[in-house]
């Protein structure tokens, strides 16, 4: 299998208690895929400090980019999550922000992305 | 620790089909204005595929300040732009001289009232994110026939005393024959299939040497100045190839040929 992107062993933990989701992309994408994962989790990250500092505007506009972005790159599950998110921080719902956050980074934990 | 160590694994595959390349001669120069970096280079190499070369701005300034000096065939936009809005971008293309630039926006704002907003102030067409690839694609040149700047590209144009034949590469001016070599049939072609556009260098050289070459502006100058000489484009045929200072050229065709005093090969 090649070109398997993954979890990190910081999520091993996570795995025997969620099924791991396999999607597989066009070979031709493997790049852009790959540096679109590194931003978002980047961007999970940011939403988190913007989270403890009340700071809706920043989770707003990633929450905007990911419903933008995640289906044309073959996720359209990180589609739905960006609308929740850009949904929950314009009416500044922390604590949806908080299991949303939660529910992407879960996602993400389990995805593992093939290229052919 | 690979999936096939996890509980019940879920696979999904995401097929995409393959847009057709776009035809000789019909290559786009598309702008795309987008500040999400993720989603520019998703679109750009789509656009790529697709056989068109996309310039990719993540500020809409950064644009308009392209758009004095560069000419697009379309412009795809973004509306949350971290300076002005895409509709601000809008608002100023079509009051520039840039107005009849074909402008599809590709924006993740989906509220019935956005898109009547951005139709109204002079969009061609309005995408909502995420938005898939074939269907992209296929709208981008819609507008961009529609538009007339990029038409149907038929084999053989007549225009005037001239006639090309796209597939024999061969040019006839008053049913004579003229001779040029390839890249001047190109740039010939160019001109003729775009007759009162200004376009800019960067357009022309791409258009006609590809996206990778370079090329001076010299040489291009060169090459303007032959055909000109060659396909007689000049006031007293009723046409003037017209350089515009720092940006680029436009061919136009005269409302009425200045007379001309009979040489003695025509008589």
């Amino acid at each position: 299998m090649r070109g398997l992107i993954g979890a990190g062993a910081d999520q091993a933990t996570h795995e025997s208690a969620l099924p791991g989701l396999t999607v597989s992309i066009e070979k031709d994408l493997e790049v852009l895929v790959q540096r679109f994962l590194v931003r978002k989790r980047e961007d999970l990250g940011s939403a988190r400090i913007a989270l403890a500092a009340g700071d809706y505007e920043t989770i707003r506009r990633i929450g905007h980019d990911l419903k933008g972005a995640g289906e044309g790159f073959g996720f359209p599950e990180l589609s739905a999550f960006g609308a929740a998110l850009e949904g929950s921080a314009i009416v500044r719902n922390e604590r949806a922000l908080g299991e949303q956050l939660t529910a992407v980074e879960q996602f993400l934990s389990r995805l593992r992305v093939t290229f052919r | 620790m690979t999936s096939a160590t996890l509980k019940d694994p879920e696979v999904k595959t995401v097929t995409t089909l393959q847009p057709t390349a776009a035809a000789p001669g019909s290559t786009l120069r598309v702008a795309v204005v987008e500040d999400d970096l993720s989603q520019a280079e998703l679109l750009s190499h789509w656009l790529e595929l697709a056989g068109h070369h996309c310039h990719h701005y993540d500020r809409g300034e950064g644009l308009l300040r392209a758009l004095d000096q560069e000419s697009f065939d379309v412009l795809v936009l973004d509306w949350n732009l971290p300076d002005i809005s895409g509709v601000d971008v809008l608002k100023r293309i079509r009051a520039s001289q840039q107005a009849s630039l074909p402008i599809l926006f590709v924006t993740a704002r989906n509220r019935e009232d956005d898109v009547v907003m951005a139709l109204r102030q002079g969009a061609d067409d309005y995408m909502v994110k995420p938005v898939r690839r074939l269907e992209l694609i296929a709208r981008l040149e819609a507008i961009a026939r529609r538009g007339k700047h990029q038409n149907e590209q038929p084999e053989v144009l007549e225009l005037d005393v001239y006639r090309v034949d796209c597939q024999t590469r061969t040019v006839t001016r008053e049913q004579r024959p003229v001779e040029l070599t390839a890249k001047d049939f190109d740039l010939s072609v160019l001109f003729l299939r775009n007759v009162g556009r200004l376009l800019s260098r960067g357009h022309i050289r791409e258009s006609v040497w590809g996206p990778n070459a370079v090329v001076t502006s010299r040489t291009l100058d060169t090459h303007v100045s032959r055909i000109r000489n060659k396909l007689g484009l000049t006031p007293e045929n009723g046409w003037r190839l017209a350089a515009v200072y720092r940006y680029g050229y436009r061919l136009e065709q005269l409302d009425a040929a200045i007379p001309r005093t009979p040489r003695s090969s025509d008589l």
